[in-house]
C-alpha cells in the first residue's frame, strides 16, 4: 500500500470509530484545506454521503472566496451545514481592530462554537488539525477530551498506543476528534492533488503572492510564491523551511505574552 | 581566564531582603544563613521605578537607567497611536552585560559601556537562563534562554543546541499562573517541578559549558508571591506551609549552586544573589483610569477596547502600574493638552494622586515622581510624563476598565521598589543605599 492509501486508511478508520463510539457528531469545516480534505474523507468513509451536520464558524471576516466556496459545495456535496456566528458580538462591533486579537478569536470563535455545541449536544468533534502546523498541537491525541470550559488537560491525557482510543468522559465533556493529525502538509497537498480535492483559488499566487494558511481576512498575511497550481505548491514546500502559520506567528506571540500578562493582574 | 575571576549571579524574582532576613531567623533557610556567616551579606535594595520585572531587570542586565535602555514596562503604545505593543529584548537600546563582555554590543552604547570600554576583556562568555525580557534570544557569546514573556522556547533560546538539551529535559518556560485560584495545589506543584527545572538546568550548563558570567533567574517566587503572599508570614494560612516549604527548596538550591560555584573557582569566585523588587501583602489594588475618569482627566469610548477607548478631550491617561501619560498634541492621535499647558494639567494630576485617600482615611500614593527626577538618556522623551508610586498595600494599577477607584482582587502579593535585595561579599565597594542599576559596575569591575 502507497504512503497516501496508508494515511487515508486511518484517518477513514477514525472517522468511522468516532461515528459508531459517539452517533451524535458533528465536523468543524473553516473551508480551509485541510478541513476541506476531512470533508472529503468523511464522504469517502461513508460512501459519498456526510451522516452529520458541518459546522461553519462564521467571525463575518472570512475571505469573500471563502464564503462563495463556502456555500457553492454546501449544495453540491448535500451537506447539512450549520453556520455559528455569535450574533450579539457581531452586532456589538466585536473585530481584530477592537481590543486585542484574542478578544476577537474567543467571542467570534470559541464562544460562538460552545453555542452550538451547548445547543446540539455534540458529544464528539471532528477537527482537521495536524500534528505538524504548530509545536503545540504536537501533544494533541487523535481523541481528545475537552471539559465544559473548553480547556485541554494536555499533562492528563491517555496514551493512545496501538489505535486503542479513550472515548468515555465526564458528563459535561466533549471529546474532540482529529482524523489527519498524522498527515503533514506536504501530505495533504499530495493528497489533494491524487484526489483532485477542490479548494478556493486563496492557496494558488496571484502576482507573487499566495496563502499558505487561511483563516480571517484581517489577521492572514499572504507568503510571497510564484506557486499557481499544486504541483507547484508541493515543489515549493518541498523546497521551502520557514513555517506554515508564519504569516501568523506575530498573533501568536503578541496573544500569549497578553495572557501571560493578563494572569499576573497586568493590563 | 582565571577562574578566579567568575562571577555568579542567582537572581530570585520578587524575592524581598526583609522576608529572606525572617526566614532566615527561622531556620527556613540555613543555607543562606551559612553563606552569610561565611562571610557575606544581606542587603535591601531599590528596584527600578517603575517597579515592574521587565524594566527592572532590564536595568540589572544592562545597569542603565529606563531612560537610556528603554524599557518602562511591559507594554507601550506604538508611537502616534493608542495601540498597545509589547517591548522585548529587541526594544533595548543598550548593551547588557554579556554584550559588553563578550563583543557584542554591535552598534548599542550606554554611559556604563563607555566607562568600562577598553578596561574589560570582549571575549567572555554567558550564561544567562531564564532571565525576564530576553526574548527573543539574542546571538551572544554563550548561552542563553529567555525568562517572562517567552512566547516560544525554540525562538528565546540560543544556541539551538541548548534548546535541545531543554526540551530533553522537559523544562518549562514558566508555569501556568491561571491555575493559583483554582488550583492551587497544582499551582504549588508546578512551582516546585520549575525549581527543579531550573536547579537542573543551572547545574547542567556549570558544569559543561566554559563560561565567565553565569545568572541564573528563578521566576517562580514571583508567582507565588502574586497569589499567596498573604501566606507568607500568617502560619494559620492554609498554604503558608506550602509557601514556605517553597522557600526551603529555594534554599537548598543557593546552597547547591554557591558550593558547586565556589568548588569551582577555589572559593575566589564573585558569588551574588538578587531580586528585581520586593513585595509586600496587597490591602487594595488602585485603579487610576477611573480616578481620572470621575475627576473629568479620561474620557472613554467603551464601543472599543484597552487605551483605544481613549476619548477626545482625554487630558491624562495611566499605564501599568503607575504610568501616567499626559495627552498631548502631536504626541497622540487624539491629543488634547497644548505644550503650554502640560506643567499645569501634571500639577493638578500630582495634587489630585497626594490627596487620594482610601475609604479609611489612608494615603495612598507615597510620591509622584516626575519624569526628569528618574530618567535621563536617548530613550528618556519616551518616558511616561509622571510615575506614582503607591505605599505599601496600595496596588496601582492601569486597568481601563474598572467601575471603582478601589477594588480588590484574587492577587495578596504586589511589587515594592525599596524591598528588593542583594547578597553580596561582605566589604564590597557598593553605595551606602543599593540600586538595581549598581550591580552590573560591580560585576564588570569583576572583569577587569
Amino acid at each position: 500500500m502507497d504512503h497516501l492509501t496508508a494515511l487515508e486508511n486511518k484517518s477513514i478508520f477514525i472517522i468511522r470509530e468516532a461515528y459508531y463510539r459517539f452517533r451524535n457528531i458533528a465536523m468543524l469545516w473553516s473551508v480551509g484545506k485541510d478541513s476541506t480534505t476531512l470533508l472529503w474523507l468523511v464522504r469517502k468513509a461513508f460512501f459519498g454521503e456526510v451522516p452529520f451536520p458541518v459546522i461553519h464558524i462564521d467571525t463575518t471576516y472570512k475571505f469573500p472566496e471563502m464564503y462563495r466556496f463556502r456555500d457553492e459545495y454546501a449544495k453540491k456535496w448535500g451537506l447539512n451545514l450549520i453556520v455559528g456566528r455569535n450574533e450579539g458580538q457581531v452586532e456589538a462591533g466585536m473585530g481584530p481592530g477592537k481590543g486585542t486579537k484574542l478578544d476577537c478569536c474567543n467571542e467570534l470563535k470559541t464562544n460562538a462554537l460552545k453555542r452550538i455545541i451547548e445547543k446540539n449536544g455534540f458529544k464528539g468533534l471532528l477537527l482537521g488539525i495536524r500534528r505538524d502546523e504548530h509545536g503545540i498541537r504536537a501533544k494533541e491525541r487523535v481523541f481528545s477530551p475537552r471539559d465544559e470550559n473548553f480547556k485541554w488537560d494536555y499533562e492528563d491525557q491517555p496514551a493512545e498506543l496501538w489505535d486503542q482510543y479513550k472515548s468515555t468522559a465526564a458528563e459535561d465533556n466533549h471529546f474532540r476528534v482529529h482524523p489527519i493529525l498524522h498527515m503533514t502538509e506536504l501530505d495533504i497537498w499530495k493528497y489533494i492533488k491524487r484526489e483532485n480535492i477542490p479548494l478556493t483559488e486563496l492557496y494558488l499566487s496571484k502576482s507573487g503572492k499566495r496563502y499558505r494558511s487561511i483563516g480571517c481576512a484581517p489577521c492572514c498575511s499572504p507568503i510571497d510564491s510564484n506557486a499557481s497550481n499544486v504541483d507547484e505548491i508541493i515543489a515549493e514546500l518541498e523546497s521551502s523551511h520557514t513555517s506554515e502559520r508564519a504569516g501568523r506567528a506575530q498573533d501568536k506571540e503578541d496573544a500569549y505574552t497578553m495572557q501571560k500578562l493578563r494572569s499576573l493582574g497586568y493590563m | 581566564m582565571d577562574p578566579s575571576n567568575k562571577v555568579f549571579v542567582l537572581g530570585i524574582d520578587g524575592a524581598p531582603q526583609t522576608l529572606l532576613s525572617e526566614y532566615m531567623a527561622e531556620g527556613v533557610m540555613p543555607n543562606l544563613k551559612k553563606i552569610l556567616s561565611g562571610g557575606y551579606s544581606l542587603h535591601q535594595m531599590d528596584a527600578s521605578i517603575p517597579d515592574v520585572s521587565s524594566t527592572s531587570w532590564t536595568s540589572f542586565m544592562t545597569g542603565v537607567n529606563p531612560g537610556e535602555h528603554g524599557i518602562y514596562g511591559f507594554m507601550e503604545l506604538a508611537p502616534n497611536t493608542y495601540r498597545m505593543t509589547f517591548p522585548n529584548y529587541a526594544s533595548i537600546k543598550a548593551p547588557a552585560l554579556w554584550d559588553m563582555i563578550g563583543g557584542t554590543s554591535g552598534a548599542k552604547s550606554s554611559t556604563l559601556a563607555e566607562k568600562f570600554k577598553g578596561r574589560v576583556p570582549n571575549d567572555l562568555r554567558s550564561i544567562v537562563l531564564n532571565m525576564p525580557e530576553t526574548f527573543p534570544a539574542p546571538r551572544l557569546n554563550g548561552v542563553l534562554t529567555a525568562g517572562f514573556v517567552c512566547p516560544d522556547l525554540k525562538k528565546g533560546t540560543y544556541p539551538d543546541s541548548a534548546y535541545e538539551y531543554l526540551r530533553s529535559i522537559n523544562y518549562i518556560m514558566d508555569i501556568e499562573a491561571s491555575n493559583a485560584s483554582d488550583k492551587p495545589d497544582a499551582f504549588f506543584d508546578e512551582a516546585l517541578f520549575a525549581l527543579n527545572k531550573r536547579a537542573e538546568a543551572f547545574t547542567h550548563f556549570m558544569d559543561k559549558e566554559r563560561w565567565d558570567l553565569f545568572i541564573g533567574v528563578v521566576t517562580e517566587t514571583d508567582r507565588l508571591h502574586h497569589f499567596f503572599f498573604d501566606a507568607a508570614r500568617d502560619k494559620a494560612h492554609k498554604y503558608h506551609e506550602r509557601f514556605v516549604f517553597f522557600y526551603s527548596r529555594m534554599d537548598d538550591m543557593i546552597g547547591r549552586v554557591f558550593e558547586r560555584f565556589m568548588d569551582a573557582t577555589g572559593g575566589q569566585g564573585l558569588f551574588m544573589t538578587m531580586s528585581d523588587h520586593g513585595f509586600a501583602p496587597i490591602r487594595k489594588e488602585v485603579y487610576l483610569n477611573r480616578l481620572f475618569v470621575e475627576k473629568g482627566l479620561l474620557t472613554l469610548d467603551p464601543a472599543r477596547e484597552y487605551f483605544e477607548q481613549i476619548g477626545q478631550g482625554s487630558k491624562a491617561f495611566v499605564m501599568d502600574p503607575g504610568r501616567i501619560y499626559i495627552n498631548l498634541e502631536g504626541r497622540y492621535p487624539g491629543g488634547a493638552v497644548a505644550a503650554s499647558e502640560k506643567n499645569a494639567v501634571a500639577n493638578e494630576i500630582k495634587t489630585l494622586l497626594l490627596d487620594l485617600k482610601d475609604s479609611d482615611g489612608n494615603a495612598v500614593i507615597k510620591r509622584v515622581f516626575e519624569a526628569a527626577e528618574l530618567y535621563s538618556g536617548p530613550e528618556a522623551g519616551r518616558a511616561p510624563d509622571l510615575v506614582a508610586v503607591g505605599n505599601d498595600g496600595f496596588d496601582i494599577k492601569g486597568n481601563i476598565k474598572k467601575p471603582e477607584v478601589f477594588g480588590t482582587s484574587h492577587f495578596r502579593g504586589m511589587h515594592t521598589r525599596h524591598d528588593a535585595h542583594c547578597v553580596l561579599p561582605s566589604g564590597a565597594a557598593i553605595p551606602e543605599r543599593l540600586h538595581i542599576e549598581n550591580l552590573a559596575g560591580i560585576i564588570l569591575e569583576r572583569f577587569i
